[in-house]
């Protein structure tokens, strides 16, 4: 017996059936190449169940997805915002929708989740972990050891959940610029290595007094020993923190006073959580190109191409606001906006060299002689594409590259309904062309707008200069289909750090009004500092890179000679919070067993430097000092290092500081 | 398990990391609660992590109309980015708050500051315990459930049995192996297999009987399938898998015959020598006892009476807040309150407090005079003076004294010094403990 809810959850995805189908052949069309997505349609609180556990239906037992369940529910409740969808990076991919979205979410949401899954399909780090993940199987495996782990009357609930924390404040800990690894037994095996003296070894070689004399004599052997204190465990710092611990982890026994080996549900859950972190990377990695990309895609299907009827195009532009409107600094509007200006100037980029192909024309004239009104008219969409006339199929051309054949027939036979789906009639060409960016109102200035500076680089790269007599001949061989092309390069190899280090301009950072700040410690306050690209991006890269969290680093699994751990943190010039980089080493102490600490750089402000600014009306600066937190299992202990222990931490090439030198009072 | 078991979890972690009851009203943001509802900040609810330090990262934003100047102050960045789809383990970290209801936090009091105020009244009927009905998840061992422990777990085993004969006959098919028989009974048959099961029942199996049938087929013909109901009928149930999430404890459903009121009056100086420190420790000291006798009662109303040598009745939302200029007659919040409480609030079918706070600062005589008569006239389960003295130097500052000299031990009636936020807590221990070794019944 179906419960009424089933039967109307039924109805739902039956009746989104036909705009699925729609959905996925229109993103082929616009040459997205999706993995194949299962719709699935939900209720409210199964919705926000699944946002909780990440987009799927079942995750090990913890309390941090109650939290994130409630503020979902919080959130929609107070704030009004609201779960549209959610889909998984998974081949095929699972996209869940709401049922109570109206009609136009759904259609929204379904154009949404294909670009997504072609994201997943296409982007290489995603490709990292593995391109068939196979993922709601693996978490689901994941869940159910937990779950024994929770059930065995040998191991305390209580004590898995403690463990789980402790790894879980180390998730961003990995080195998500390497491909996946799994630990398994052997690679944990690998014994901690000693080091005697080579000498003793030597010893045990047996060799005769004139060998030993001549070969291994006392300059080579006092060599030897030199290298022996550089060798380090590990040999080059290892920025995987948790493929460290679940190497060499240990546990401290408190009756025994030591530490002991870790045991084997502690190992699995270890490696369990370490995959997880592994397989959500790429999601964080990419997170503005990859909403950008589904944004962008969702509003040429809806916007565009009338994916939405008309009586549902109103609610479409108010979900989108939704969606984009949130304040700060929004992944999906920084994305979109970063997507639409890339295929604009590549666009721009291979029209300007049509033009500067053209007799007459140089960079140093372009702005003087280009009639940008007459190029951009003679760039108008073909009335072939620009416009569907059910009535007249007789006179379309099917030999056109840029008409689908096919489609024609059909519609001609009337199987194809292109009142109703106008693109089936068109190939990935006609649709380029269709939707070519430069000629769209919001988009009319950006030829004209072009620097100097950029046509000169144009041109020096340019030969046969006077390849067309007239901007005519020239906008004639103009190919519709770079922009899509190279966004869809794009989207294959970066990740957002890439993404935004390379197509962030000053044009960008001018037209979007994105501007930096920083905390002032003479005034007390946040102030806007910069609106120079370089600075944006500085934050941008600052936000961006390894997830937005300092990097830390195993510098020593032999710290002291004493199997104590020592973390480095990589100063970038911005500091460590270090409240909650101790509360971070009291977990690492139930990882390591033994002893840990970390150094790092402090930035630490001098009461008379700050009040001697704020007169001047100036920053003051800082003082940078080498600090070392020791952590034993009950205490902390912190000193002051000498500067030559933390030189090689202090990175001397970047800045992340955008104050002004100077400011104008 | 599943995500209730993950919201059950998260409440009690959260409840162990929230703000200590008695710092927070001596310290937190009481702003943030609303009468019915007490929010009390959470301590640390993100697990830590390596992380920058939030003032040396700066940030980025945009501009909706233009770009704001460098130099131009901006506001506190917002903590998130908008964006919650899709992303675990990324939270905006602001403010959590534990919510509690008044109930929970007059128990939390009680048992912090070892009171046992026992809400009484004359036309209180006493409780009358029901049947076992209601069920909680804790209880003594005598009223456990055991008939729901039994079913759940049966449920359970349920759930979890499957033919055994049928899939190790399905073990000996000509060149089926365990990864064979596995696929078969979880995608094929549903059936709730262990690949670990099958792989012991496969070792189990003499290597000569593991050719028996040629085909599934053949199998499936010779072989006989039993449902679960026909085999716990023929081999009973043997073991049924307790857990001790499945247990519940019944408890005597609560007949309450009458409701018990209560009526709050809070009565405050708001004479210019009040200052904003002396008026904070009013609230920090009046709005805990407001939640408390809310939660210890069904029924609580409040009247706020705001006087410096007139009286008026005011909102709560403005009472703690009022500054006027004029000089202090405290006998005429006590005349407002009589006629107030004799007009609503008869003391024959109300439990009646009545505070009144401020620097103990009066106009001459008036205490002596006027005041004291009017609180032996008022009849309540308790007065109570709050004297709050930030500077401690007033001169005829002689309020608290004289009603302390004057009751005395009385024990409807309670004096409090409360010179600092530490002493808050102090200061409500005195007050409520006053009523308590009263023996009224």
């Amino acid at each position: 017996m179906k419960s009424p809810d089933d039967i109307r959850m039924q109805r739902e995805a039956q009746s989104l059936q036909g705009p699925v189908e729609a959905a996925n052949d229109l993103a082929q069309r616009l040459g997205l190449e999706p993995y194949d997505v299962n719709y699935w349609v939900v209720d409210y609180d199964d919705m926000n169940e699944l946002i909780a556990y990440g987009g799927f239906q079942s995750r090990y037992p913890h309390w941090r997805w109650g939290m994130s369940y409630d503020r979902q529910q919080k959130q929609s409740q107070f704030l009004g915002g609201k779960a549209f969808e959610i889909v998984n990076n998974d081949n095929p991919a699972h996209a869940f929708l709401q049922m109570s979205n109206s009609r136009s979410d759904q259609k929204a949401v379904i154009t949404h989740v294909e670009a997504h899954s072609d994201f997943f399909a296409n982007n290489e780090w995603f490709g990292m972990f593995s391109r068939d993940p196979d993922a709601a199987a693996m978490l689901s495996r994941h869940a159910e050891s937990i779950e024994e782990f929770m059930q065995d009357t040998d191991i305390k609930r209580a004590e898995v959940e403690r463990f789980i924390d402790h790894v879980l404040c180390l998730e961003d800990n990995i080195d998500q610029y390497q491909p996946y690894e799994p630990i398994d037994e052997t690679d944990a095996a690998e014994a901690d290595i000693e080091y005697g003296d080579v000498s003793e070894e030597l010893g045990d070689l047996d060799l005769s007094e004139e060998v030993q004399q001549q070969v291994f004599d006392d300059e080579w052997l006092e060599t030897q020993r030199e290298d022996d204190d550089t060798v380090r465990f590990p040999i080059e710092p290892e920025k995987d923190i948790l493929a460290f611990l679940r190497k060499h982890g240990k546990q401290y026994d408190e009756d025994a006073e030591k530490a002991v080996e870790l045991t084997d549900w502690q190992q699995d859950v270890l490696e369990i959580l370490r995959t997880e972190a592994y397989y959500f990377a790429p999601q964080k990695m990419t997170k503005i190109m990859n909403e950008g990309w589904a944004s962008y895609w969702e509003s040429l299907m809806m916007a565009d191409e009338n994916f939405a009827g008309a009586d549902e195009f109103i609610t479409y532009a108010d979900h989108m606001s939704k969606v984009l409107g949130s304040g700060g600094m929004n992944p999906y509007s920084l994305g979109l906006e970063l997507w639409e200006y890339i295929e604009n100037t590549e666009n721009r980029r291979h029209v300007v060299e049509a033009l500067l192909c053209t007799e007459g024309i140089t960079w140093r004239n372009f702005h003087d002689t280009v009639d940008f009104e007459a190029v951009l008219d003679l760039l108008e969409p073909d009335p072939l594409v620009a416009a569907v006339d059910a009535e007249a199929l007789e006179e379309v051309p099917a030999e056109d590259p840029r008409i689908d054949a096919e489609s024609l027939e059909a519609a001609r036979d009337g199987d194809v309904n292109l009142e109703k789906y106008p693109w089936k009639l068109f190939t990935y060409e006609g649709l380029a062309e269709r939707h070519y960016s430069l000629v769209k109102p919001a988009n009319r200035g950006y030829i004209a707008r072009i620097s100097m500076e950029e046509l000169e680089r144009i041109s020096r790269y340019m030969f046969d200069t006077e390849r067309y007599a007239t901007i005519e001949e020239a906008l004639a061989d103009v190919d519709y289909t770079v922009g899509w092309h190279r966004m869809r390069e794009i989207r294959e190899s970066h990740n957002d750090v890439t993404f935004v280090d390379e197509f962030l301009t000053q044009e960008f950072v001018d037209e979007q009004n994105y501007f930096t700040y920083e905390y002032m410690r003479s005034s007390g306050d946040y102030r806007a500092t910069s609106t120079d690209y370089e600075d944006v991006k500085k934050k941008l890269m600052l936000q961006l890179t390894n997830f937005g969290k300092p990097t830390i680093v195993v510098a020593d699994g032999n710290y002291r000679n004493r199997n104590e751990l020592l973390l480095e943190h990589r100063y970038n010039g911005v500091a460590l919070d270090i409240q909650q980089a101790k509360d971070t080493l009291e977990r690492v102490f139930q990882l390591w067993g033994r002893p840990v600490a970390l150094r790092t750089i402090e930035t630490t402000y001098d009461d008379h430097d700050i009040e001697v600014a704020r007169r001047r009306d100036r920053e003051p600066e800082p003082e940078e000092t080498g600090r070392e937190l020791r952590y034993d299992g009950t205490e902390f202990e912190e000193v002051e290092l000498d500067w030559s222990a933390v030189d090689h931490l202090a990175a001397t090439d970047i800045d992340y500081d955008t104050k002004p030198d100077e400011w104008l009072a | 398990m599943g995500l209730k078991d993950d919201l059950d979890r998260y409440r009690e972690v959260g409840e162990q990391r929230r703000q200590d009851l008695e710092e927070f009203i001596q310290y937190g943001d009481l702003g943030e609660s609303r009468r019915d509802e007490v929010r009390i900040p959470i301590k640390i609810i993100d697990l830590p992590e390596f992380a920058y330090d939030q003032r040396e990262m700066g940030g980025v934003g945009q501009g909706q109309d233009g770009t704001p100047e460098p130099g131009d102050p901006v506001g506190e960045p917002e903590p998130g980015d908008g964006d919650e789809e899709g992303d675990p383990g990324e939270e905006g970290g602001d403010h959590e708050y534990y919510e509690m209801d008044p109930e929970e936090f007059a128990e939390e009091l009680d048992e912090q500051l070892g009171l046992d105020l026992d809400p009484k009244g004359k036309k209180v009927i006493e409780e009358v315990e029901g049947d076992f009905t209601d069920i909680t998840r804790t209880g003594p061992t005598g009223t456990l459930d055991f008939e729901r422990l039994f079913k759940e777990g049966l449920k359970r085993k349920l759930a979890m049995d499957f033919d055994r004969d049928y899939v190790r006959a399905a073990l000996q098919i000509d060149g089926w192996g365990p990864a064979r028989v596995f696929e078969w009974a979880r995608s094929d048959e549903n059936l709730p297999v262990s690949r670990v099961w099958i792989e012991n029942a496969y070792d189990e199996i003499p290597a000569d009987d593991r050719t028996v049938y040629e085909s599934l087929d053949e199998m499936e013909a010779n072989v006989e399938r039993t449902d679960t109901a026909q085999r716990i009928r023929r081999e009973g149930v043997d073991q049924v898998p307790f857990r001790r999430e499945d247990e519940r404890y019944r408890y005597p459903e609560v007949v309450e015959e009458r409701e018990r009121n209560v009526v709050v009056v809070n009565i405050r100086d708001v004479s210019g020598s009040m200052r904003q420190k002396k008026r904070e420790l009013v609230e920090r000291t009046f709005t805990p006892l407001d939640w408390y006798l809310q939660g210890k009662y069904d029924n609580a109303e409040f009247v706020y009476i705001a006087h410096d040598a007139d009286a008026w009745e005011v909102e709560r939302e403005d009472f703690f807040g009022i500054r006027s200029g004029g000089g202090t007659r405290i006998s005429s919040a006590y005349e407002l309150a009589l006629e107030r409480l004799d007009e609503e609030y008869p003391w024959a079918d109300w439990n009646r407090y009545v505070f009144a706070a401020g620097d103990s600062e009066n106009s001459s005589n008036d205490t002596e005079k006027n005041v004291i008569p009017l609180m032996e006239r008022i009849d309540a389960n308790l007065h109570a003076y709050v004297e709050t003295q930030p500077s401690g130097n007033a001169i005829n500052a002689t309020h608290a004294e004289e009603v302390e000299n004057h009751f005395g031990d009385d024990d409807n009636v309670a004096v409090a010094y409360v010179t600092r936020p530490a002493d808050v807590t102090e200061g409500i221990y005195e007050i409520l403990s006053t009523e308590e070794s009263d023996d009224y019944e």
